[in-house]
């Protein structure tokens, strides 16, 4: 016979504080579906700068459950998608609030607004929350590219998350070889 | 005349489906029906890849059991080198593949079933969900998240990111484990094992009141398929095929799985775009079978793991005749003495001397023109058979996905839980949301290459043979 007791119910366990300085940037699509990599791949191109200790960044297919845990820990947090209903190469920066109502059909996956509402009900904590957009052209499967608009967008993208960010241009030399293939949707690591 | 009730999308699971259930003038079900609705050609638009492109590409499957075809795709990677990879880098993938079961398991349980089960089959859908469960068990709530949080961690320490690792590759991994990284998995198992056996006796604790569930939720004799270790025991990473039939008798016992098409036929229905796996010997569709946690647990002749023996041995009281257990309701159970098992086995493997070696890979070119790989997938046996040219390039692909085996049983537990449930002549949402329940059992996953767009409200119709719609049931 296996016992072990749950801890008595009650408020959320307490967290840790939160660093006076703290944020999360994930950026969620899927790479082999054309346009809707371009928030991974901004993402990605966020890692390999020099950002400050206080800025995390997560590269991600989808949103998941346990993400709501690390929402719990940053007073920011900025997701980075692909959008449908904006014109092709054109960004938008939205305020996201909790939404319980938000919830995913398909369950393996989570609208931020639903991850927020996550964070709020599990942690009682609520970060301030962005999302920032760019209008997709090319949504086909099996394209591993960018379309030339919303490569366009990759830059301004980035710069969009250091002015939320207030950090300061540029962190490293200008990339002139623009992406607009997801790499790691390609091949294994030889 | 007959009429038709369509369930779309059914909700709490992976990916598009529907459910129709056709009724007879008396209001009972004749016939009911679950249609994957998603079509995705992965099988194709992998045609004219490099071989070495397989696993990064077929991980992309899902966003959910990336792992898995990984680990499936590299097995089929390994056979078309003909290389049999260090014995360290079966033990890390094994980590990784249990890792990622123990994050599947948690989702499944805490997230998707938990609402049906804590809150009730009556309870209100606007509260019958996440949020009601987090309202009513928040610490059951914030222990399922930390247990997907315990067990995606491993696969980033392990592989470098959460979602679509690349370490593992053709011929083994590509990195070896460093002391570091194996004391920061081992430090979380622990707690791990803590909240899953808490999870378990909690879940045993609720039983009773799911009885008549348990003998209505896709009760059935079937066959039952999944690797086991060499020894006969519970595997999901190496090993061999079994086949057990309903009354526990192995039918078939330490299959290559290179041989999986001696045993596996693949039928096509006009009503769903998911193929009808059957055991090939007993024809489609009496070949009917089981995979997935329920089925490995009932060929497995033990789990090799102390806490996790354990519970095997009170999960096989749940059948009185001591025979396999043949309800699909107990796919739950199976789910938490499996997460339990992972665990455990984490914690062995890691303690093995070898653990650290340097010695990790394999090199070789591809020296074979076709490969098979199969792993333990967190829903079932998962296959990837690719067949490749001269240059690498792959000229065919079949993938028998872990719910696809469970196609043929899905079906018929609809039909089981509407005759046992549903009146046509006056609907209500507690008989519609067990028809989806029992398919929750499965913890089917459909595939998601990308996030959706928009929300999709549930609608329920009831219309007769002239297509009026005489009851209707809106789920926003």
């Amino acid at each position: 016979m296996i016992h072990s007791a749950r801890p008595a119910k009650g408020k959320p366990a307490p967290s840790r504080p939160l660093p006076d300085r703290s944020a999360l940037v994930i950026g969620y699509g899927s790479p082999i579906r054309g346009d809707d990599a371009i928030g991974p791949i901004v993402a990605d191109r966020l890692q390999q700068q020099h950002l400050p200790d206080w800025v995390r960044v997560e590269a991600r297919h989808i949103l998941t459950a346990e993400l709501a845990a690390d929402l719990a820990q940053v007073e920011q947090v900025i997701f980075l998608d692909a959008a449908v209903d904006l014109p092709p190469g054109e960004l938008r920066l939205q305020a996201l609030q909790p939404d319980a109502s938000a919830l995913s059909t398909m369950a393996h996956f989570h609208d931020p607004r639903e991850l927020l509402a996550w964070s709020q009900g599990l942690y009682g904590r609520v970060p301030e929350a962005w999302l920032i957009t760019a209008g997709g052209a090319d949504f086909d499967y099996g394209h591993f590219r960018l379309s030339e608009t919303a490569a366009a967008a990759v830059q301004p993208m980035i710069d969009a998350v250091l002015e939320r960010l207030g950090i300061q241009q540029p962190i490293t030399d200008p990339i002139t070889d623009p992406v607009t293939e997801h790499s790691d949707a390609r091949s294994c690591s030889d | 005349m007959s009429r038709t009730i369509t369930i779309e999308p059914v909700t709490r699971i992976e990916g598009h489906a529907r459910i129709s259930l056709q009724l007879a003038d008396t209001g009972e079900v004749e016939d009911a029906k679950f249609h994957l609705t998603q079509f995705r050609g992965f099988e194709k638009f992998c045609e004219g890849r490099p071989y070495r492109e397989m696993p990064a590409l077929t991980a992309r499957t899902c966003g959910i059991c990336p792992v898995s075809h990984l680990l499936a795709s590299n097995k089929a990677c390994d056979d078309l080198l003909a290389v049999t990879i260090p014995p360290t880098a079966e033990k890390l993938r094994q980590i990784m593949n249990l890792g990622q079961i123990v994050q599947s398991h948690a989702l499944s349980f805490f997230h998707l079933s938990s609402p049906d089960l804590l809150l009730g089959w009556e309870a209100d859908p606007k509260t019958r969900n996440v949020f009601g469960v987090m309202q009513q068990e928040p610490e059951l709530a914030r222990d399922g998240i930390r247990l997907r949080q315990i067990g995606q961690t491993i696969i980033e320490i392990l592989g470098g990111k959460k979602i679509h690792p690349t370490w593992v590759v053709p011929g083994g991994v590509s990195e070896a484990l460093s002391e570091e990284k194996r004391d920061a998995i081992q430090a979380m198992l622990p707690d791990a094992l803590e909240i899953a056996k808490r999870t378990y006796a909690s879940f045993k604790s609720l039983l009773p009141k799911f009885k008549h569930e348990a003998e209505s939720f896709g009760t059935m004799p079937t066959l039952f398929l999944s690797l086991v270790s060499e020894t006969g025991q519970l595997e999901h990473t190496t090993g061999l095929l079994r086949v057990k039939d309903a009354k526990g008798r192995i039918i078939e016992d330490k299959v290559p799985p290179r041989d999986y098409k001696r045993l596996i036929g693949e039928a096509v229905e006009d009503f769903s775009y998911m193929k009808f796996p059957y055991y090939r010997p007993m024809g489609y569709p009496r070949g009917i079978y089981r995979v997935g946690p329920l089925a490995r647990l009932n060929n497995a002749d033990s789990c090799g793991t102390p806490y996790a023996d354990v519970a095997l041995a009170e999960f096989r009281t749940l059948q009185e005749d001591s025979g396999p257990i043949t309800s699909s309701f107990h796919y739950h159970y199976a789910r938490l003495v499996e997460i339990i098992f992972a665990i455990e086995r984490m914690q062995r493997i890691l303690k093995e001397p070898d653990i650290l070696d340097h010695r990790v890979r394999a090199h070789a070119r591809g020296n074979r023109y076709e490969g098979i790989g199969v792993s333990e997938a967190p829903r079932g046996t998962l296959m990837h058979h690719y067949k490749i040219d001269d240059h690498g390039l792959i000229t065919w692909v079949d993938l028998i996905i872990a719910t696809g085996h469970n196609n043929l049983a899905m079906n018929r537990s609809i039909k089981q839980v509407a005759d046992t449930y549903v009146d046509g002549n006056k609907l209500n949402e507690s008989m519609l949301n067990r028809v989806e329940a029992v398919i929750r059992c499965y913890d089917p996953c459909l595939s998601c290459a990308s996030h959706a767009f928009g929300q999709m409200p549930l609608v329920i119709e009831l219309t007769d043979p002239a297509g009026k719609v005489v009851d209707r049931l809106v789920r926003d």
